[in-house]
């Protein structure tokens, strides 16, 4: 696998993969924003003009609500940090594990992203705001229905390659190429795309862009919000959609284009090939967004028992294939 | 040839009696088909009663002991249902339109039911079964009541499910005989090779079968769509659905018993026991005296079966096929009689019928007839038939079955003659306000000349039985016999 | 490429097709509108003929490659246009609003039907070696045989009845084409145009049913018991 002596180099690399995912995150974020407009017919901001937002937000004043607790300013950290902790588990750039790679494997990586929206969650009945609460209960309800479906897509992954830790997974799906096709492979990447929609909070089961406070699930959370908090909580946001993206591109759908030996080229040469798979994958995400129309709330529950249905027969073809 | 020509007659008489020429044109059209397929079934019968083969294409189209038996049933209770039908549609139905409707689906019907004996080849067997119950439902529903529809969507929801799971079975046998070696797919090929077929598929098939044609039969659990189906067709057509459509799924699941694997037939008695208990005991709580016959045919499905379940080798599948022979007949003339009764009474309720035999001698004679004969009272053919399974059943020392069926068959025997005795005895009751006004008066001649008719085997066959008959069926329970030791 | 990947490749789709099929059996039990379940059906019916002419590459047969052909011809085209021809056009823009079960409930039911067809398989195929496509074709067509028969049970609406009914027989045939290919062709072509005059049979019931009775809910057709009073008799 990798090995022993360069220590120094696997370290230096797992840096090299956060420092990837906490630079091009906001950029992400503005290609998505941007496309979006122009399939409206719209010019659409900049691509980077989260940056420049980040760079106003860091430089605001920051007010915080007298009724609030120290959950309230503890939680931009948190939700800044969660996905950051998760990068160092996943694959990004290369498809040998690195050094903290078997820190926590999916499940552990799992949990972490949650402890991230969990915060943010409490956080947000912290402040006294009507609309807190009201986001907040509807994003745990998008949560605890999801809840099923990531248990089953990881039992599926898991028995398919006989282990929990993404690096590992990744090299089944590939070898040989028909395996590509094999129906749990792909039922397991339909009901993981429905599963990144929700958690991710894209139509159609909530509005990004939405400005209408009683529409929104997971926007209301950061309403109260301001100044260098506001902008740790965008950010994080924005690594967490990041980190989802990797883990659907590089652990189940196109493990290709990582870098295979353990030198610095190999690793640098991987960091725009992230990026290009990540695009592609945007441009799937703005036709799935310009095309559907957002659910009603009560049928969320029912796109999420669809995921579910999906990811169970992904989970009967391959358990009880013979 | 002539086995082509058969199921042939009834089709051509489909298109013809679609031609308006008249009131008297379809049904003339329909009875002589009927008749030129029986002159040509009896003669096919007499051949192989005598021990010979008839064959058309071998291993599609042939016919052997069993399939002659019952293609003889068809024929018969074809020419005695168009008969029955002749007056009795055209007392019912203004148009012309309407009567010609049902002589066409009249046709498809006998035509599917010809077919079922005569085609060996499994799959196409199913397909002619899905035929009869396709062609029967427009029927079901002909008097486009509320009840009669909603029976006749019933009927077909329940066939169709039946129908899917059975052809699952005849893929998961076609499978069993590739592992047994080949050869063609037809029942004397799968019987060439029953021994090497492994056992786990071919019980496999034999359960997605018996499911799924089981329905069609009527066992218990499967039989809720029977009462209202065979209740709500017009009576003639009831009495094909009873005497024979019922018959012939239980033909095809016969058609298997010899391919299971020895001991098992304990497992038939019981689902046999099943369907005659169920239905004695629902006999006595029925209120329309078309259901009591319905669930008296649910009654003898599973006294056939538990005949067929009994073993004893060539003799014991003999009472099974005397069984079915009279079964088939006396079933058909209870249906006569109740539409005869239907006809002079005008309601389907038993307690609305009263002293029939003052009021209607005919219709209430035939009542009174048929409903001894179907419960077994001598000197009719079911009491001979039953007799001689229970001859067989003790001889085989199965005492706990023949124990029980003569339990249900007596308690069967006690509702159907309670209810009959309750319309046909005791004085006609006035004139209720709610009574239709479709009653008449006297039975068309047509009904009576028909009701004659299927009341002579129902009598004749209860003392005396032809030479022919009798080579016929000993030729057809050799093909039942099991093949493995019992 | 040389035959063993060729095989490996047709043998991963042909999985990959009964994939689909299983989860559009599910879709057909809990899509609430009409016309969605007409969609599905097709579907169904355009992934049988699919794994049809997978699997005559794989056994060598052209009897298969016919039978696709039928069979895309006739469920996937004939039966929805048959279906729209014979009843009014509103009927097809209804949805279902109650079941006899909700939605949930049934497809939970129609999960454990599913892991049954596959549990029930498994004795089946150990007899043969369980290895090739009938260890994909049989279970998924058993499963969906189950839930064709759970899909008319708990619908009310006749259109949506009839195809879960049409579902069985193509989950059937999707069995039998994995564990008997070499079913004389003439048998599997009558089959299918067998389907299609039920088909024509049910569509004239269901319209007689509309106009008579007013509505296409047959499900709630439930008044036919011992206690019945009849109506005009004959």
């Amino acid at each position: 696998m990798w090995r022993k002596g360069r220590m120094r180099e696997r370290i230096l690399f797992n840096l090299l993969q956060v420092a990837t995912v906490v630079f091009f995150a906001p950029l992400v974020s503005g290609v998505l924003n941007r496309l979006k407009e122009i399939v409206q017919s719209k010019r659409g901001p900049s691509i980077l003009q989260p940056y420049r937002d980040l760079w106003k937000l860091f430089h605001k004043d920051e007010i915080v609500s007298a009724q609030s607790s120290w959950l309230f300013r503890f939680t931009p950290y948190v939700v800044f940090v969660a996905p950051i902790f998760v990068t160092l588990l996943i694959p990004v750039l290369t498809d040998y594990p690195l050094f903290f790679a078997f820190m926590g494997d999916m499940l552990g990586g799992g949990f972490v992203l949650a402890l991230g929206g969990f915060f943010a969650t409490v956080a947000a009945v912290d402040t006294g705001n009507p609309y807190g609460p009201v986001g907040a209960s509807r994003t745990r309800m998008v949560g605890f229905l999801a809840e099923p479906v990531f248990m089953i897509v990881f039992f599926t992954v898991s028995f398919v390659a006989g282990s929990t830790i993404p690096y590992i997974v990744q090299q089944r799906w590939i070898t040989p190429v028909a395996n590509f096709f094999a129906p749990s492979h792909v039922l397991l990447l339909l009901a993981f795309l429905m599963l990144i929609l929700a958690e991710g909070g894209r139509i159609p089961v909530d509005n990004p862009s939405g400005h209408f406070e009683l529409a929104m699930i997971d926007e209301s959370k950061s309403l109260e919000y301001s100044g260098r908090g506001f902008g740790l909580v965008k950010w994080g946001g924005a690594m967490r959609l990041f980190v989802l993206m990797c883990i659907f591109l590089n652990v189940l759908l196109a493990p290709w284009g990582l870098a295979h030996e353990q030198t610095w080229t190999a690793v640098l040469v991987a960091v725009p090939l992230i990026l290009l798979k990540i695009l592609c994958f945007i441009l799937v995400l703005v036709v799935i967004e310009s095309s559907l129309a957002k659910l009603r709330l009560f049928r969320i529950a029912e796109f999420l028992g669809a995921a579910f249905i999906t990811s169970v027969a992904a989970m009967i073809t391959r358990l009880f294939a013979f | 040839m002539s086995i082509i020509l058969i199921p042939a007659l009834p089709l051509a008489a489909v298109v013809l009696s679609l031609l308006p020429l008249g009131r008297r044109f379809a049904p003339a059209v329909t009875l002589l088909a009927a008749l030129g397929s029986l002159v040509l079934t009896v003669g096919n019968a007499l051949t192989i009663s005598r021990g010979r083969e008839v064959v058309a294409i071998p291993g599609w189209v042939q016919l052997d002991g069993f399939a002659a038996l019952l293609l003889l049933l068809v024929t018969f209770l074809s020419v005695t249902a168009a008969l029955f039908s002749w007056g009795y549609i055209d007392a019912h139905q203004r148009e012309p339109r309407r009567i010609r409707y049902y002589y066409a689906h009249f046709n498809l019907f006998t035509f599917a039911l010809a077919l079922v004996p005569v085609l060996f080849q499994p799959a196409l067997v199913w397909i002619a079964i899905e035929f009869t119950s396709v062609f029967s439902v427009l029927l079901v529903a002909f008097d486009n009541t509320h009840t009669a529809l909603e029976a006749a969507w019933k009927y077909i929801a329940l066939m169709f499910m039946g129908a899917a799971i059975a052809l699952l079975g005849f893929f998961v046998l076609f499978w069993a005989q590739e592992q047994a070696g080949g050869g063609h797919y037809s029942w004397d090929g799968l019987r060439a090779v029953a021994q090497q077929m492994p056992p786990v598929l071919v019980i496999a098939a034999f359960l997605l079968i018996l499911v799924g044609l089981g329905v069609k039969v009527g066992f218990v659990p499967l039989h809720t769509w029977l009462p209202d189906a065979h209740s709500q067709a017009p009576a003639p057509v009831c009495a094909l659905l009873s005497g024979i459509k019922t018959t012939n799924s239980l033909y095809v699941i016969l058609r298997l018993v010899p391919l299971l694997p020895a001991g098992s037939g304990w497992a038939i008695q019981s689902i046999g026991l099943l369907a005659a208990g169920v239905a004695a005991f629902l006999l006595l709580q029925v209120k329309d005296y078309k259901r009591l016959f319905a669930y008296s045919t649910v009654e003898h499905m599973g006294i056939i079966f538990v005949a067929a379940g009994l073993g004893g080798g060539v003799a014991g599948q003999y009472a099974s096929l005397l069984q079915i022979v009279s079964h088939s007949v006396t079933k058909s003339f209870c249906f006569f009689a109740a539409g005869a009764v239907l006809f002079v009474s005008g309601t389907r309720e038993i307690a609305s019928v009263r002293g029939l035999l003052r009021r209607a001698p005919a219709a209430g004679t035939a009542l009174l007839l048929g409903g001894l004969a179907i419960g077994g009272a001598p000197p009719f053919a079911v009491f001979l038939s039953e007799f001689s399974i229970f001859r067989n059943g003790l001889a085989q020392g199965q005492y706990v079955g023949i124990g029980l069926l003569g339990l249900f068959i007596t308690i069967a025997f006690f509702g159907i003659l309670l209810h009959v005795n309750r319309m046909l005895f005791g004085s006609a009751l006035p004139r209720v306000a709610e009574q239709s006004s479709e009653r008449h008066d006297h039975l068309p001649r047509t009904c009576q000349l028909a009701l004659l008719v299927a009341a002579v085997p129902v009598v004749v066959l209860g003392v005396y039985q032809p030479v022919w008959l009798h080579g016929l069926i000993s030729v057809a329970a050799t093909t039942l016999a099991p093949l493995s030791a019992p | 490429m040389d035959t063993t990947t060729a095989t490996l490749w047709l043998q991963n789709l042909n999985a990959l097709v009964g994939g689909v099929f299983l989860l559009v059996s599910f879709g057909l039990v809990a899509i609430r509108q009409v016309q969605g379940c007409v969609r599905l059906f097709t579907a169904l019916s355009v992934l049988l003929g699919l794994s049809a002419f997978l699997l005559s590459q794989i056994y060598a047969t052209w009897d298969l490659v016919v039978m696709g052909v039928v069979d895309i011809g006739t469920k996937a085209m004939l039966i929805p246009w048959l279906l729209r021809r014979a009843l009014p056009e509103e009927v097809y823009t209804r949805r279902e609003v109650t079941q006899v079960m909700n939605i949930p409930t049934s497809l939970l039911v129609a999960l454990g039907l599913a892991i049954i067809g596959y549990v029930f398989s498994k004795p089946l195929l150990g007899v043969s070696g369980g290895a090739g496509p009938a260890g994909v074709n049989l279970p998924i067509g058993f499963a969906g045989l189950l839930i064709g028969a759970l899909t008319a049970s708990v619908r009310r609406e006749a259109v949506p009845l009839f195809l879960g009914l049409l579902a069985m027989e193509n989950s059937a045939f999707l069995a039998g084409i994995g564990i008997a290919p070499e079913m004389p062709l003439i048998a599997e072509v009558s089959i299918a145009l067998d389907v299609l005059i039920l088909v024509f049979a049910v569509s004239i019931l269901t319209r007689t049913v509309h106009q008579h009775i007013g509505t296409t809910e047959v499900g709630a057709l439930v008044t036919l018991t011992e206690a019945t009073k009849d109506e005009s008799p004959s």
